[in-house]
């Protein structure tokens, strides 16, 4: 509607990862690299995604099936390109433990490799935003607005931001939650994180039904709380155990 | 906390000069975009400059047509830069680094002077600030005075030479977009090409002039941006040290390298002190730069490991080396990279900018990934590299994905409030 308007949308998408770069990682210039590499791989996978679902688009709005086969499709890519992740991770984490070892300087901490973490998943949510909601916001800048039929009670911009503040939260942490569970070989955990990115994206298809995202987004929001919950969980049990360990 | 106490771990430096390398060319291609969004230049006058002079586009020409116009246009550019070089290079043959110096003021004057009046016209006129010509004058002349000086002298506040190199980027990269759109497109990769040939090729001008440069132990007067670098406060260490790592006029940069050798004995060579060069006449920057010099003894805790390796194996070229060099640890050099890239950079990121913003993010990430690239070739070839081609092949190739696959998809599952 206006600058500020556009402004305000964009901070509903974004301020809690500006918060959590601000605070966590523009201290590190290593969690900067992390996070703007695990932003290209995010961008990559939906290129490749694009290119593969090029030829049966635009769907047929009205179907929810379509959607739902494509939803399904890209949580899988985007969760086979985590593991990927995470094995380049170990490598990487191997050589910077040489490395550490050659120059007389202490192993990476245990906080030290949830950080890491933390920038890749934080990367991965700000990937989201940018793509399916920053990039759309350009009109929100003038003078009008938009509203979409799926949504007719608010602002199709608002929707949007409100959507994608739920997925850079199950972003962010899941990757944290995957980290930890492929280094402690926890299957449960390892499934977990699939799951939840799975069930988060089927919540948005509720939005299909009309009146559906009155629904849809609480939904979605528990998802995100879920997820939340699980790593805040995880992580004090991990660093109290590290910690126990350490001063044993 | 507990965590204050324990001893920092590698998390804490690692890939600093990087960033310090990255953060300028983010903010140059952040102010060129938003120059482009607010200045709507759909509508404004056609730009004459010799990238346009082969051909100007009309939008009723066919596709062929425009390519071949494009192409017209960009190898007759290309054609002009080569013929500049190579006259560089013969005036820095001949020693006349007078003339350079001041031609390199000139131009830097000319752009900040008028291209950055022609700019602050245009944003007067939209936004209507109600400023007289007399007031206006007065501050472009000191602005564009206070630039020239900032970069030319090197009693400057650092911050104050870098912020006036990444205007004059900005400017000029913005008077780039204005070209028509295929004649930009066309021209980044023949660019690409160029700085391609001219570096690596033995015959490139690039190449003869870092040569020269070399074998005379002499400066490059051109315009290069030079980050900061990196100081490890850990070290807690001596004048001598942070005297060493101070940032200086390029004139006198090659008086740190002969301290260093007079100080560590044979391990200083040719090897040690790698030396690839980012070098820009005004418009054209091409090698990236990574200067890495040995440090004193008494540096950081950080080298201390180092020089002992170093003065073990004598060939200078180990493995761990190669290694901390690619991280950028251990070693105080600064990257410098030539503002021909930032120009360039920031056209590419400009006339994505013109499509849409998504096609911005994703150029952006295509640049900086392609960016991180070479300068980890860099550090493994340890020769002069052309920083252009990987970014804009990246960015270019991005570009066009984006338009034509990424759109439809995003927009698609949007509008759908479909998200994953």
């Amino acid at each position: 509607m206006t600058v500020a308007a556009g402004i305000g949308y964009a901070l509903v998408a974004l301020g809690p990862s500006l918060a959590l770069f601000v605070s966590v990682i523009s201290k590190k210039p290593f969690l900067i690299l992390t996070l703007l590499s695990s932003t290209l791989v995010w961008l990559i996978s939906l290129i490749i995604l694009s290119g593969i679902w090029r030829a049966f688009l635009p769907l047929n709005s009205a179907t929810w099936w379509p959607f739902a086969i494509l939803l399904f499709t890209s949580v899988a890519f985007q969760e086979g390109l985590r593991l990927l992740f995470w094995k380049v991770y170990k490598r990487l984490e191997d050589i910077m433990d040489a490395f550490a070892d050659r120059v007389s300087k202490p192993r990476l901490y245990l906080t030290d490799k949830m950080q890491i973490a933390l920038a890749g998943g934080l990367g991965h949510g700000v990937a989201h935003a940018v793509f399916f909601c920053l990039s759309l916001l350009t009109p929100a800048f003038g003078p009008a607005t938009y509203f979409v039929d799926r949504c007719s009670q608010i602002p199709f911009f608002l929707v949007s931001a409100i959507i994608a503040l739920a997925f850079v939260m199950v972003h962010t942490f899941s990757m944290v939650i995957a980290f930890n569970s492929y280094a402690e070989g926890n299957k449960v955990d390892q499934l977990f994180v699939p799951v939840v990115h799975l069930a988060a994206g089927m919540m948005t298809l509720i939005n299909f039904a009309s009146g559906g995202c009155i629904v849809g987004i609480p939904l979605l929001y528990l998802m995100a709380i879920l997820t939340l919950m699980h790593c805040g969980r995880m992580v004090s049990r991990r660093l109290t155990e590290n910690h126990r360990q350490g001063s044993s | 906390m507990a965590q204050n106490q324990r001893p920092k771990t590698l998390l804490d430096s690692l890939g600093e000069e990087i960033i310090r390398i990255l953060v300028p060319v983010s903010i140059c291609m952040f102010l060129v975009v938003l120059l482009v969004s607010i200045l709507d230049s759909n509508s404004s006058a056609s730009v004459t400059s010799i990238a346009a002079m082969a051909y100007s586009e009309t939008s009723s020409d066919s596709s062929w047509d425009k390519f071949l116009g494009a192409l017209l246009n960009s190898l007759a550019f290309v054609a002009v830069v080569t013929v500049v070089t190579f006259i560089l290079v013969l005036l820095f043959y001949l020693r006349c680094t007078k003339f350079l110096k001041i031609y390199m003021a000139f131009s830097s004057f000319v752009v900040l002077g008028f291209m950055g009046g022609e700019i602050a016209l245009f944003l007067i006129e939209n936004f209507s600030v109600p400023i007289d010509c007399i007031t206006f004058l007065v501050l472009l002349f000191n602005f564009a005075v206070v630039g020239v000086l900032a970069v030319f002298m090197s009693k400057m506040a650092i911050l104050v030479t870098q912020g006036y190199l990444i205007l004059i980027g900005m400017l000029v990269a913005y008077w780039f977009t204005l070209l028509p759109e295929w004649t930009t497109w066309v021209l980044l990769v023949a660019m690409a090409l160029y700085d391609l040939a001219a570096v690596l090729l033995p015959v490139g001008p690039l190449r003869l002039l870092v040569e020269l440069a070399m074998s005379r132990d002499e400066d490059i007067p051109a315009l290069v941006y030079e980050a900061r670098p990196v100081i490890h406060h850990d070290s807690g260490l001596g004048d001598n040290t942070v005297q060493r790592r101070v940032w200086r006029a390029r004139s006198n940069f090659r008086q740190d390298s002969e301290d260093n050798s007079n100080l560590n004995g044979n391990v200083v060579s040719d090897s040690n002190s790698t030396v690839g060069t980012v070098q820009s006449s005004h418009n054209g920057t091409r090698i990236a730069r990574v200067e890495e010099e040995q440090v004193s003894e008494r540096d950081a805790e950080l080298s201390a490991p180092l020089i002992d390796h170093g003065r073990n194996a004598q060939d200078g070229m180990s493995a761990e080396r190669l290694m901390l060099e690619g991280m950028g640890l251990g070693s105080s050099g600064a990257i410098k990279l030539g503002l021909g890239d930032f120009i360039f950079y920031s056209v590419l990121v400009g006339r994505a900018a013109m499509y849409d913003f998504m096609t911005v993010y994703a150029c952006y990430l295509a640049i900086v990934a392609g960016l991180g690239i070479t300068l980890m070739l860099l550090a493994f070839y340890q020769k002069a590299l052309p920083a252009l081609p990987v970014s804009i092949a990246l960015g270019v190739l991005f570009y066009f994905l984006t338009r034509f696959l990424l759109d439809v998809f995003i927009v698609q599952c949007s509008l759908n409030l479909v998200m994953f």
